[in-house]
């Protein structure tokens, strides 16, 4: 049988034709595939000398924005683009409020089009590790030269407590800012204890020995939300730290060779160890979560609770009559040598990514955040102080925690966790046994430095270190 | 074939074809390529590091490897504890009654107990997840095995059995069970339906009791039906996932009793910032998944018994 050309061509053509829509389908999913994002061009924002609008802001520019809809909720957001929007009226904002952040963003940024302010909280945050060695982040250096939104003679970096920014600062860059003031403490219910007619214990001996009365009443000694064993993590470092100084902690942070053996770092694993084995620890903690820890907190089933200044807020509705919430420093061990070491500064980082299309809009919207009616919003919806000072809360609590945080220099928040992801991993299981007394304080420690050393061995990792 | 009539197949297959292709295969070829790069998931820019990522996987004592011990222990035990109990329940339901005029029955009410029996299939994963860690829970939280137990005097784990790294697993592995034993059952009952009771009716009057009946007759009859099932459960057993993160603490704890490979594919691309590391680990979970289908199908192929 024979085919003409003119048979045979029309065939040959179709059967290109749908080859190349395949080819030409295959390219344009690639293009839309997790891996292909474009760069962004990498904009420039500098300060000028406009206050009204330091970052030259587009007015026209739309600002789009991911807030973390958690404890904090996202009214008082909602409110700050409400600012935004009176001084730019015809930029467009977008406004998202979700738990899901890695989920929903770490997408866009591998696109390269990621959102222009990013609230990165929550358990479901993007390690801050990888965005900052990825480069993924803009430096919030103009943010911070630039003069603050109430006076023009004040730069925003003046404007902020002491020490806030050291949570986000990776290798002496500021990547993020920590907009919330908190500090990890040890809660009591203060009315609890004047009607036992209980001391406040002032170190650890002192706790150890109230905990036999405590028991006498009926009540545990300590509680914690065991399926999340990181609330363990400050009071742990705390301790080690009050004991030996703030330098076994920056040690620990640095990946000194052997820092997990300082000897401060095992009396502090010994001494949570003690909790679990004297049997200190309320029955069940281990397998229940932060909100039934702070119930049984709340119902008096405890007498001690680790958690951050937030609890008072979260617990404002549900709160027992009467009941006292009063923060405490971990209680230092015997011989400690800066027993007012606690851990505080920023928490909730704010970033602006790198490839971010509003820059300059994003600068201003956390300039806004940070001016004195922004920081008044923030504290007035959720009741926990901001980064900014001179706003301070009307309640006992709230005077309690200021008096904890007095001195600059006890302040100190362990890094580690944040920087090395697969060491943030490690610790929290690892804390969980020990307070259980699952493991002993040697395996605990042998562990960590395991870790540490394996971390500190891996050129993969991006290396962070305290300045000073 | 006549001429053109490709062209019109072809015209008709490329869409669904075309979607398949981009929504299926397209992701699956770029977990491989994302599997030979050190890609963090959070930007544009990778390098290529060879099978680096298929090295140091099987190095992870932390996660990979114990997340592979785990799901070895679902995939053995899961499919053999469901088979078992659905062919027993599914047996007793048709067949383990009284011989009443030499036919044969099921038990008493067991319209009613394929019901009940049923009904875990019917709640959402979430739910059972739920529901399950708090029957688990401490005593003192409201726990209910644990609160049982001490009632009448048996020890219980304190923390209840969810924070004890002995018992998590075959704890999750039970709810598991739980959940799938009553479509098995249903599922072999109307396998066994259509075996003809003749077959049953010539073994009693022979003198066969229950066990060689089940063993002579109604399992070499349903062996098509106990491989389906035998699949179908090893790809739950591979895929077991959301009852960790809904029940376990710290999504596949305590300190890592509990960690299943998809949990830590999981952990790997949002936790940890290591996207290219999780595809790796998924393309291990993919060729797994797809050698233990063909070796099933392979090894249980069988002479089929024409009746």
């Amino acid at each position: 049988m024979r085919n003409t050309s003119a048979d045979k061509h029309p065939m040959f053509n179709r059967r290109n034709l749908f080859g190349a829509t395949a080819a030409g389908l295959a390219a344009s999913s690639l293009a839309a595939c997790a891996t292909s994002g474009g760069d962004g061009d990498g904009q420039e924002v500098t300060v000028g000398d406009d206050a009204e609008n330091p970052f030259d802001v587009d007015p026209k520019a739309p600002l789009d924005v991911v807030i973390f809809d958690g404890g904090f909720g996202n009214e008082y957001a909602v409110a700050h683009q409400a600012i935004y929007k009176e001084a730019f009226p015809d930029a467009e904002i977008t406004h998202l409020a979700t738990q899901a952040i890695a989920e929903t963003q770490q997408p866009r940024f591998a696109e390269g089009k990621p959102a222009d302010v990013l609230d990165n909280s929550g358990a479901q945050q993007i390690p801050m590790d990888a965005l900052v060695s990825d480069g993924e982040l803009a430096e919030l250096t103009p943010l911070l030269e630039a003069p603050s939104f109430d006076d023009p003679n004040v730069t925003v970096l003046d404007t902020l407590r002491d020490g806030v920014l050291k949570a986000g600062t990776f290798n002496g860059k500021v990547y993020a800012l920590n907009y919330v003031f908190n500090a990890w403490t040890i809660w009591y219910d203060a009315k609890l204890f004047r009607d036992q007619g209980w001391t406040p214990p002032t170190t650890w001996d002192e706790m150890l020995a109230l905990c036999p009365q405590i028991q006498a009443a009926g009540i545990a000694p300590w509680t914690y939300a065991g399926q999340h064993p990181v609330y363990l993590y400050d009071m742990f470092l705390m301790l080690a730290g009050r004991h030996g100084g703030v330098q076994v902690l920056k040690d620990i942070d640095n990946l000194k060779d052997g820092a997990w053996g300082h000897e401060s770092v095992v009396l502090a694993a010994e001494a949570m160890h003690g909790l679990g084995s004297a049997g200190y620890l309320l029955d069940g903690s281990a397998g229940i979560d932060h909100i039934q820890s702070q119930t049984s907190f709340n119902n008096n089933e405890a007498a001690f609770l680790p958690c951050g200044s937030w609890l008072p807020n979260e617990q404002k509705a549900i709160a027992p009559e009467g009941f006292e919430y009063a923060p405490m420093g971990v209680p230092p061990l015997e011989g400690s040598v800066q027993p007012g070491l606690i851990s505080a500064g920023g928490d909730e980082p704010f970033v602006v990514p790198k490839n971010a299309t509003n820059l300059a809009g994003a600068y201003e919207y956390l300039r806004i955040m940070l001016s004195k009616e922004g920081s008044q919003i923030f504290s007035d919806a959720v009741q926990a102080t901001t980064v900014v000072k001179g706003v301070e809360l009307e309640n006992e609590t709230a005077k309690m925690t200021d008096a904890l945080v007095s001195n600059p220099d006890d302040m100190f928040q362990p890094q580690f966790r944040y920087w090395y992801t697969k060491m943030n991993e490690e610790v929290r299981p690892a804390l969980g046994q020990l307070i259980n007394a699952e493991t002993t304080p040697e395996e605990f420690i042998a562990r960590m430095q395991t870790v540490a050393d394996e971390t500190a061995a891996d050129d993969t990792i991006e290396k962070f270190t305290h300045e000073d | 074939m006549k001429h053109g009539r490709y062209p019109f197949i072809l015209s008709f297959l490329a869409l669904p074809v075309g979607l398949y292709a981009w929504l299926v295969i397209l992701p699956f070829a770029q977990a491989f390529q994302i599997s030979l790069t050190d890609w963090s998931g959070s930007s544009n820019s990778f390098e290529y590091i060879g099978f680096d990522n298929y090295v140091n996987l099987f190095k992870d004592e932390r996660l990979v490897l114990p997340a592979l011990r785990h799901t070895g222990i679902i995939l053995v035990v899961l499919p053999v504890v469901t088979i078992a109990l659905g062919l027993f329940f599914a047996f007793m339901l048709n067949l383990g009654g009284r011989v009443r005029r030499g036919r044969i029955e099921g038990v008493r009410g067991a319209r009613f107990h394929k019901v009940v029996y049923f009904f875990p299939q019917v709640l959402s994963v979430a739910i059972i997840g739920i529901l399950w860690k708090q029957v688990y829970a401490p005593e003192n939280f409201g726990g209910l095995i644990t609160g049982a137990l001490t009632s009448v005097g048996l020890p219980a784990p304190v923390n209840g059995f969810l924070a004890d790294k002995r018992m998590v697993l075959a704890a999750v592995i039970a709810v598991l069970v739980w959940s799938a034993v009553g479509f098995y059952l249903v599922f072999f009952s109307s396998a066994m339906a259509s075996i003809p009771r003749d077959l049953y009716e010539a073994a009693i009057i022979d003198g066969a009791g229950r066990g060689p009946m089940f063993f002579r007759i109604t399992l070499p009859l349903l062996w098509d039906s106990v491989q389906t099932a035998w699949i179908y459960l090893s790809i739950v057993a591979l895929d077991v996932f959301v009852l960790i993160y809904m029940m376990t603490p710290e999504r596949g704890g305590p300190d890592a009793a509990s960690e299943v490979v998809g949990g830590v594919i999981w952990k790997y691309a949002f936790n940890h910032g290591e996207q290219a590391f999780a595809s790796a680990l998924g393309v291990v979970l993919f060729f797994a998944a797809l050698s233990l289908a063909v070796v099933s199908l392979r090894f249980g192929r069988r002479e089929r018994i024409e009746f």
